[in-house]
């Protein structure tokens, strides 16, 4: 008989808001609706080598260097010529991002009106507290840059 | 008794040390197990209820001193978690169940959601003890903190309840 009973389901949005609050260092998280269908925005954002560039100001270029299933590891340079090299674990609908000093995060889940997106950034540095103000920025930008990414508003 | 699997001990405590990946590989192993413990109790609350519980867990992960005994601990807070969600919301029966999903036959499902509905968040913890984690009337006493006798009588009328709901 239980095996009719009521499963709750813990969306791709909901993993990334619980691990904003498990982490133990500041993060910023945004959520946007975006008029686009869940698998048209998650083709612009999981193209990571081409999404990162272009919604985080400051990375100039990301290359995959490793993909196995879901774990793919992937060298970004920033725009100062400083490298990173980040594991990431690539699924339908998230994406997390860890370097040694950031942690990246992006959701996606289809709703009334087309998409909801979620993101999270945040610095894995000691006193990083301080940061807080500028990570507000940082991400409010990134997340104003993808909301108007062009192929989420092309016609199929 | 629900089916589960193990999580590695090294991956515990990575995720007690704080490692993010870590944190976030815990989640995907025990939102499964948590949206079981939490659908029944919280119904359509049960979203919220897996969300905070899973928040709630994984910020005390620290004080897990035995990674064996994780989902023994998991359950707890998750019961705790979902019967404090399940007692903000007054949920009048009839109305509609979102988000909640079956494991098989949704229309049953509905039904079964639709009886729970007509009883008290600290009736369904007790069926859902009983019949869905399969445990005795000791255990689920001291899950939900009260003497067995509790669980006994919580447990008669919610057969009750449920029996009358599901006749109606």
């Amino acid at each position: 008989m239980t095996e009719n009973w009521p499963v709750a389901d813990l969306d791709p949005v909901r993993r990334l808001r619980v691990l904003a609050a498990a982490v133990r260092f500041p993060v910023y998280v945004s959520e946007v609706v975006l008029p686009a269908p869940v698998e048209r925005v998650w083709a612009a954002a999981a193209d990571l080598e081409r999404a990162l560039p272009s919604f985080i100001s400051t990375v100039r270029s990301a290359r995959i260097t490793r993909a196995e299933g879901d774990r793919l590891e992937l060298l970004a340079t920033g725009t100062l010529g400083q490298r990173a090299r980040f594991d990431v674990v690539l699924r339908p609908g998230w994406c997390l991002m860890r370097s040694r000093f950031v942690l990246g995060a992006m959701a996606a889940v289809p709703e009334a009106g087309g998409t909801r997106f979620a993101a999270l950034g945040g610095f894995r540095l000691p006193g990083a507290r301080l940061a807080g103000p500028l990570l507000t920025v940082l991400g409010d930008r990134s997340m104003r840059a993808f909301a108007e990414h062009l192929e989420l508003h092309a016609h199929p | 008794m629900t089916r589960r699997g193990d999580a590695d001990p090294a991956l515990v405590r990575a995720a007690q040390r704080g490692d993010p990946m870590a944190l976030g590989e815990l989640m995907e192993i025990l939102a499964p197990y948590v949206g079981r413990i939490c659908g029944p109790i919280a119904l359509q609350d049960g979203p919220d209820a897996t969300q905070e519980a899973l928040i709630s867990i994984l910020r005390g992960i620290r004080g897990l001193k035995e990674p064996a005994a994780l989902f023994g601990w998991v359950r707890v807070i998750a019961v705790r978690e979902a019967v404090r969600v399940a007692r903000r919301t007054a949920w009048p029966s009839g109305t509609p169940v979102e988000e909640v999903s079956a494991a098989s036959d949704p229309e049953l499902a509905v039904d079964v959601a639709d009886t729970l509905a007509r009883l008290t968040p600290e009736h369904r913890a007790v069926l859902m003890l009983r019949y869905v984690e399969g445990l005795d009337e000791i255990q689920a006493g001291q899950i939900l903190s009260v003497p067995p006798g509790t669980v006994r009588s919580r447990l008669f009328r919610a057969r009750r309840g449920f029996r009358k709901a599901w006749d109606s």
